[in-house]
Formats: C-alpha cells, sequence, structure tokens
C-alpha cells in the first residue's frame, strides 16, 4: 500500500509540474497586460494579474493600429485556408483515388516542399512577386502562404480519403454520377472532421506567418498582427502593458481553436509529413 | 516495393472504374491534379529552382537583375569561411538538442499522462498550450521574461542565488544559445507527447501485464514491451524535429538575430543575414543550399536505414 502512494504523489506533482512549465508563460502574458507601472518595476515581482486594471484591452484596441493588424491577419489567414483547402481537396483526391503517369513525382515534391524554409524562399519570391506586382499586398502573401500549407493540407486530406471505402464510390457511378460530382457528394462530407482540422492548420500558419509578411508588406496599414507584434520587441515607445494586452488577443484564438481540433491536427500532422 | 504493390492493385482498380464509368477519362486525375500542382510549380519549384541558379552566380540584393556566373566559388569561399564553421556547429548542436530535448521530454511527460487519472483530459489539453501559442507571441513574452532588468527569470534566478551577472541572458555569447533551446523546446515537447501519448495507448496492455506477472521489474517491461511499440513514432518524430529545427527561423531571428557575435547563427539565420544585411544573394543561396541538403540526407538516410531495418526483420 505504502509505495503505491509514493508513487502517485510523484505522478501527481510531476503533473503539475508540468502543466506549471507549459502554462506560464502565456500566464505571465496575462500578469504582465494585467499590471500597474508601480507593480512591473517594484522591486518585488507582482504574481497574480491586477484585474482593475482591464482597461488596458481596451486601450489597445481603441488605439486603432492594433485593431487593424488583426484586421489584416483575418483576411490573410481566411482567405489561405479557403484556397488552400481548394486546392488540397481535389489534389488529395486525385493521389488517394487514381493512378497516373508522374504521381510518385507529385508525392515526392509534396515531401520534398516541407524541407524548404521560408528564409531561403523569400529571395526569389520577392523578385517574382515584383513582377507580377503582388508586393505589398494581402493577395499575395495569401498566395505565398497556400503554398507553404498546401503539401500538408493534401497530404492530410489523402489519408482522410484513403480511409474511405470505395464501394460507396462505386455505387454512385453505377448511378452515373461524374468523378466531381462523386468527390463533392459523397467524399467531402465523410472527410468533414479532417477538413476542419487542415483549417485550424492553414488557418493559424497563415495567422503566424512573419517572414513573408515582413519582407513583402511596405505600408504599415496593411501589416499583420505577426509584423506588428514582433516590431514591439526591442522597441521601447509602446507600454508593456499595451504590448502584451496585443499579444495575448493575437494568441488567444490559436490556443482555443487548437485544443478544439488537437487530437485530429495531431494525427494528421505525423501523418502526412512521413507516410506520404 | 511497396509504392509498386499499391499502384498496381489501384491500377487494377482505376481499370474496372473505367469501364464502370465512361466519363472519367485517363484524364480526370490530371484535371483534379493540375491548380494545386500549377500552383506548386510557380510559388515553389521555379523560385526553388531560381534560388539554386543563384547560388552559382555573385547578384547583389542591390541590383538583382545582373548575375554573374562565379561556378562553385560561393560554396568554396563558404566552406572556407571560419565564421561558416562555426554556424555549422551551432546549427548542430541546435539540431540535435532541439531533437533530443523535445523528444525526450515528450516521452517523459506521455507517459506521466498515460495512467489514468482525474483530470487526464484537462491537463492533456493544457499541455498542448505551448505548441498552440504562435512563434511570434512565444518570442516575446520570451523576450520580457528574461528582460536583463525586469524579467521574471532573472529575478527569480537572482532570488535562488544562481544570477546571471548583469542578468542580459540573450546578450551573454555563453547563455544565449540555451535559452533559444529552452525556449524552442518549451514550445515542442508538446507536441511530441501528444503524439507518443497515442502511440502509448497502442502499447497492449495485456503484454504489459503478462510481463509484470512473469515478474519483470518495471525498467525491463519498458525495454521489451513498451519502447518496441513505440520506436517507430520515435525515429518519425526524431526526423521531423530535424527538418523543423533546420527551418526555424522566426524565433531565432526576434530573439537574438544570430547574436551575440553569431553565437545563436543556425544556417538559416547565417543565410537571411547574408541576403538582407550583407546583400549578397548569391552565396546566400549558397548557405541555403547547405542546409536543404543536410535535410535531405537526413530524410534520404532515415528512409534507407528503416527499409533495411524492414529487411532484417522479415
Amino acid at each position: 500500500m505504502r509505495p503505491l502512494r509514493i508513487g502517485l504523489t510523484l505522478r501527481i506533482l510531476g503533473v503539475l509540474v508540468v502543466l506549471g512549465v507549459a502554462v506560464f508563460p502565456l500566464y505571465w502574458m496575462i500578469v504582465t497586460a494585467l499590471s500597474s507601472n508601480s507593480d512591473l518595476f517594484a522591486a518585488k515581482a507582482r504574481l497574480v494579474p491586477d484585474v482593475s486594471q482591464f482597461g488596458v484591452f481596451i486601450d489597445a484596441l481603441a488605439e486603432g493600429k492594433a485593431l487593424g493588424w488583426l484586421r489584416n491577419s483575418l483576411v490573410i489567414a481566411v482567405g489561405t485556408t479557403v484556397l488552400s483547402i481548394g486546392l488540397g481537396i481535389p489534389l488529395g483526391y486525385a493521389l488517394s483515388r487514381f493512378s497516373f503517369w508522374g504521381k510518385a513525382v507529385v508525392s515526392v515534391l509534396l515531401l520534398f516542399t516541407q524541407m524548404l524554409p521560408e528564409a531561403l524562399m523569400v529571395v526569389p519570391l520577392f523578385s517574382l512577386f515584383r513582377r507580377f506586382g503582388l508586393l505589398d499586398s494581402l493577395t499575395g502573401l495569401i498566395l505565398v502562404n497556400s503554398a507553404f500549407v498546401l503539401p500538408i493540407v493534401a497530404l492530410i486530406l489523402k489519408g482522410a480519403i484513403d480511409g474511405i471505402p470505395r464501394a460507396l464510390e462505386e455505387s454512385a457511378r453505377v448511378d452515373g454520377a461524374r468523378p466531381l460530382t462523386v468527390l463533392t457528394r459523397i467524399n467531402v462530407p465523410l472527410i468533414a472532421p479532417s477538413i476542419a482540422a487542415t483549417a485550424v492548420i492553414a488557418f493559424f500558419h497563415a495567422w503566424n506567418e512573419y517572414v513573408f509578411a515582413v519582407t513583402f508588406i511596405f505600408t504599415p496599414g496593411k501589416q499583420p498582427a505577426s509584423v506588428g507584434i514582433a516590431n514591439f520587441i526591442g522597441e521601447l515607445g509602446t507600454p508593456i502593458q499595451t504590448v502584451m494586452a496585443v499579444a495575448f488577443m493575437f494568441t488567444l484564438p490559436a490556443v482555443v481553436f487548437y485544443l478544439f481540433a488537437q487530437r485530429h491536427v495531431v494525427a494528421g500532422m505525423t501523418a502526412g509529413a512521413v507516410k506520404g | 516495393m511497396t509504392v509498386l504493390k499499391q499502384q498496381q492493385t489501384s491500377g487494377s482498380r482505376s481499370e474496372t472504374r473505367r469501364r464502370g464509368s465512361p466519363r472519367g477519362s485517363k484524364w480526370t486525375p490530371y484535371l483534379f491534379l493540375a491548380p494545386a500542382a500549377v500552383f506548386i510549380l510557380v510559388f515553389q519549384v521555379v523560385p526553388l529552382v531560381q534560388e539554386i541558379f543563384l547560388s552559382f552566380t555573385r547578384t547583389s540584393l542591390l541590383n538583382p537583375t545582373r548575375s554573374t556566373w562565379v561556378g562553385l566559388d560561393n560554396f568554396t569561399r563558404v566552406f572556407g569561411d571560419e565564421d561558416f564553421h562555426r554556424t555549422l556547429l551551432t546549427t548542430f548542436i541546435y539540431v540535435i538538442v532541439c531533437v533530443a530535448g523535445s523528444v525526450g521530454s515528450g516521452l517523459a511527460v506521455a507517459l506521466l499522462l498515460n495512467k489514468g487519472f482525474r483530470g487526464r483530459g484537462w491537463a492533456r489539453a493544457l499541455v498542448t498550450i505551448p505548441w498552440a501559442a504562435p512563434g511570434i507571441a512565444v518570442a516575446l513574452i520570451a523576450t520580457w521574461m528574461l528582460n536583463p532588468d525586469y524579467g521574471i527569470v532573472n529575478r527569480f534566478l537572482d532570488a535562488v542565488g544562481l544570477g546571471v551577472p548583469g542578468g542580459a541572458i540573450l546578450d551573454s555569447p555563453k547563455y544565449a544559445l540555451p535559452a533559444i533551446l529552452a525556449t524552442t523546446i518549451w514550445q515542442l515537447f508538446p507536441f511530441t507527447s501528444v503524439v507518443l501519448l497515442s502511440a502509448l495507448q497502442s502499447v497492449p496492455a495485456d503484454l504489459t501485464e503478462a510481463a509484470t506477472v512473469d515478474g519483470a521489474g518495471r525498467w525491463w517491461t519498458f525495454r521489451a514491451v513498451t519502447w518496441q511499440v513505440i520506436k517507430p513514432t520515435i525515429g518519425l518524430l526524431a526526423i521531423l524535429m530535424t527538418i523543423w529545427s533546420l527551418r526555424r527561423f522566426e524565433l531565432i531571428w526576434l530573439m537574438t538575430k544570430g547574436g551575440p557575435v553569431g553565437a545563436t547563427e543556425t544556417l538559416v539565420i547565417d543565410l537571411y543575414s547574408e541576403a538582407f544585411d550583407s546583400k549578397q544573394l548569391g552565396s546566400a543561396a549558397a548557405i541555403g543550399m547547405v542546409g536543404v541538403v543536410v535535410s535531405l540526407i537526413v530524410v534520404a538516410g532515415s528512409r534507407f536505414v528503416a527499409r533495411a531495418a524492414e529487411r532484417e526483420a522479415r
């Protein structure tokens, strides 16, 4: 009886330590946002948020810049989600259901492009975008973000379609349905959970993206939140409370959505990334 | 082998499909494929080819349309450079520690969460938070926590008597890389632990029970049963973490810009500052190619090893 107790206590202690480590930095973001100046720079740190300082969130939004950043991020993220899933569903379907010349090349390419760092591609894409007039536009960012997230989206959706019995499609075909109708009426509804997971991945890929946004956007009014927040680092003009309030509003949606889609996202990412 | 087999079976299936439905022709897969393929071609393949070309030229950021072909000059110059040797070493350390740290801590956390207890669902969800948080926000909060004057980390270290003199961890050639590594692993361990947790749950309970009944110790049971089941998952995670670590940019760039005096300069950071600070697109591309080739070798090598092991097992 006795050693069992000790084991259990140790396990609970371990879990609490892990949770503390996992949650603390975000907790600290909130505490910092909700601190008065005197608390912030006092000799002894205040470890709990001061709820009376809640106005900082409203101030941060009212100031206008932050709201514009978040709006731009939202446009880029929604655009990327729609485009990458729109392209990823037919690609995943082709890879799952057909055999054709060049299939192996496409599969290898999808794996290979996942090894390319954004920082490497930013130079040639810059000259490409200048030629097509896509610099300094949200459309350009939607296009490039979709291209970078498309491989993982397509591979996850291919895996999901692999899991649907072909018999379901056969019966629709016997009734004379075209391939596209089969895809949209039979497969798409059945893989809805995977589509939702890829939507989360694509959305937050674009929401978090920094390298392309900081290089391709010049007009301050078109900056997404990732660039706006990154500019806070090492800058001293903005009060740290405002900085943390904006960063928290930027972080919260990602955390909430990932919590919901966690299982599907993780399973999809490991399956898509390596098994191909 | 397996790919070939798959293609044969799906090939014969699409034979019957074609006979079954006159409207699906042999062009059908290409119609589904075309939009995505064009997209990947334009935004990934063409720029990559351009970048490969750049790596054999001398090209300035200020006048990028004028390139002079210099053959392998960039590569020989880069590999002859002492600073680049340091970059390679830093990259190597960064990747190895990231992989070992994230997989090791992920396994520890997964083992902790594997036994049932009240509130496990909550614990599991809360643990994923670091991975879900955007890299930009992580860089920001880490920089603030490591602030020399008011950062909570320094206050804590001072309180327990381990304070860094001056407190400037990110400005110290000695402590900057460990700080970046800690931040990176903090962000990665949720991913590895959730993946390993689902692998652990596929370990057959009757096998571990049988081992325990036979009088096997915990460690032995772990090695003989659990480890055998999760080994492929560990390998897969190691490859994934390697690729991700070789690509990681914004966390390091925003926290230290590769400094102080190059202490945190990985290949990707080096390539970016070569292109945008030194304005040398040619040598920047060469540095980038080194990273891509390393990734390729790791992935191809691991597949080779996995296949050899498979043959061995048969």
